[in-house]
């Protein structure tokens, strides 16, 4: 339910929403769970059955807290939507989620700032996966294109025994503007995750990515990747981490680093750790222009370099 | 059709091509037949005008002027094309944006099935990626869909078999009908006699060069005798009479 004193807000956040991807249309179904948050308040929210939702302000922004009950399966993703529509101003969203016991539950996050010149998101999200537990999360982003958004997007989880956490952030239809991720991962035995982050950065957008996996529980195991595309004078640094500490754990870091104009500067650093014999950790990374294979193989079908390359990052982003 | 005139390409000082002059007509199959490593896929690959395979000597002619200086998507947009041995993999691309390159070509839901029913698969194809999920069969089906439905002038087959089991070469004999019925000259790399037969005419290389042409019978014959069993692979003055 929209608070009809945020009508014309809501429209416009649910047009930006749309944009990115997302169905604002959900927003207002009650067999949903979803928090609608426009700067500083709360427009919108809705809960269901198992799912227990308390929402704060806070300076700045929002804390919320979402507790799934034990054996709650959540039919429908949980609709998170951020938006901020003034050019200046900082945001603060803190997100508590506690999975219980054998739960499951998606979450669909939309991050909506489409008119921010100097404008800062400030985003921390902290998940308890209790045993057998499964959290699938997926975070888009929508900046302007002015490229005066700053974000610092922070994800951490808590994995016990047998649970599952995938985690998607995705920011490839618009500017970056300065943006730092980092998604930290503590596995109990036998959890699995699978943490991804996806960014296409044109002119001077700069971005810092920090995944890391700690393997903790015996058996154990998760990927993290990362997939850039950085263009014109944009600058990209990475860091996958991987921390292989317990009895036939496994892990596999990835980048890809895409390279496309002479003003871009990328690095890559992969870190892997083993405290376990037993333990099993790998790692990929590939920097540079796009694979020339792969370019080749649609140049022979009839693409220019520049179409085949949109082509083949289309794919890689998505 | 295509002409090539004395090419030699040279590289980190190995010859891989050397004086080496080929025709291919129009509206015909041609067999380019060799052992492995005698430089068939890199005739392929200088026709294509590739990155690393663009500084030859000697001049390639397409329906009589040179495309020398032509980048390779120019070469494509004359007409000609290339189905790899080992076709590249896409992460997130489906089979669907893959054979419709993203939307260049619109091929309709019903093109796209019967053109994946040629290669033998279904339309429940289209809506799979192109990545590592497919085998490596199912990924060269996929590279022959993708020249059938380009339509194209000259299409330059690059063993088409590999990675296909020997139970299909049914398929095979039934994309190059097809694409011959259509009007397409298709240069058929290989080294297998099986394949080498669906050709109407064949070229043996052996050493960066052609050693031999003619009737497919002949030449096959050639290779079978000479090549199969032979001692001194790429160096073809060793070996027996030849007929060119």
């Amino acid at each position: 339910m929209i608070e009809r004193r945020y009508d014309e807000e809501y429209k416009k956040i649910a047009e930006y929403y749309n944009k990115s991807g997302g169905d604002a249309s959900k927003f207002l179904r009650k067999d949903i769970v979803s928090v609608i948050i426009s700067g500083n308040e709360v427009i919108g929210r809705n809960t269901v059955d198992g799912v227990d939702l308390k929402v704060e302000k806070i300076k700045n922004g929002i804390e919320m807290w979402l507790d799934i009950a034990d054996n709650v399966v959540v039919e429908n993703p949980v609709h998170l939507c951020t938006g901020y529509l003034k050019p200046e101003g900082t945001q603060e969203v803190l997100i508590h989620v506690k999975a219980g016991k054998q739960s499951k539950v998606s979450f669909l996050s939309h991050c909506v700032f489409p008119n921010g010149k100097k404008f800062t998101h400030r985003m921390i999200s902290d998940s308890v996966l209790e045993e057998g537990a499964e959290i699938r999360y997926e975070d888009v982003h929508y900046h302007s294109e002015d490229g005066g958004v700053t974000v610092e997007a922070i994800y951490n989880a808590k994995l016990e025994k047998n649970a599952r956490y995938d985690n998607s952030f995705h920011l490839t239809k618009t500017r970056v503007g300065k943006m730092k991720v980092e998604m930290k991962v503590d596995l109990g035995e036998r959890a699995s995750a699978n943490i991804e982050t996806k960014v296409y950065e044109k002119s001077d957008d700069s971005l810092n990515v920090l995944e890391e996996l700690n393997l903790n529980g015996e058996g154990s195991s998760g990927i993290a990747k990362t997939t850039v595309f950085a263009t014109e004078n944009s600058e990209v640094n990475i860091v996958n981490r991987a921390f292989g500490n317990a009895p036939y754990s496994r892990g596999h870091i990835e980048c890809n680093e895409i390279v496309k104009g002479n003003g871009v500067k990328v690095g890559t650093v992969p870190e892997l750790y083993v405290k376990n014999e037993k333990a099993e950790l790998t790692h990929e990374a590939s920097i540079g222009r796009v694979n020339i294979k792969q370019l080749e193989t649609l140049m022979a079908k009839g693409l220019t370099e520049e179409e085949a390359t949109q082509l083949i990052v289309r794919g890689m982003l998505k | 059709m295509i002409e090539l005139e004395n090419i030699t390409l040279i590289r980190d000082k190995n010859v891989i091509l050397e004086e080496l002059s080929a025709e291919f007509d129009k509206d015909k199959v041609y067999a380019v037949l060799g052992n492995n490593g005698v430089g068939k896929s890199s005739l392929a690959y200088i026709i294509m005008g590739l990155e690393d395979y663009r500084n030859y000597k000697g001049t390639i002619k397409f329906n009589g002027k040179s495309i020398d200086n032509k980048d390779t998507y120019e070469r494509a947009k004359l007409g000609i094309t290339l189905g790899w041995q080992e076709p590249a993999r896409y992460d997130g691309l489906t089979t669907r944006e893959y054979l419709n390159l993203g939307g260049k070509i619109n091929a309709s839901q019903k093109k796209l099935k019967k053109t994946l029913e040629i290669v033998g698969l279904s339309e429940h194809y289209l809506d799979r990626p192109v990545d590592g999920s497919l085998s490596g069969g199912e990924r060269k089906r996929i590279e022959l869909a993708s020249a059938i439905l380009l339509k194209p002038k000259v299409v330059i087959l690059d063993e088409p078999d590999s990675g296909i089991d020997l139970m299909s070469t049914d398929m095979i004999e039934r994309v190059l009908n097809h694409l011959k019925n259509s009007g397409t000259t298709v240069i058929l790399i290989t080294h297998r006699e099986e394949i080498s037969y669906m050709a109407d005419e064949a070229y043996l290389m052996c050493g960066g060069k052609i050693i031999a042409e003619g009737q497919v019978d002949e030449i096959v014959s050639f290779y079978r005798d000479m090549c199969d069993s032979c001692s001194h692979i790429n160096e073809p003055n060793k070996g027996g009479e030849l007929n060119k």
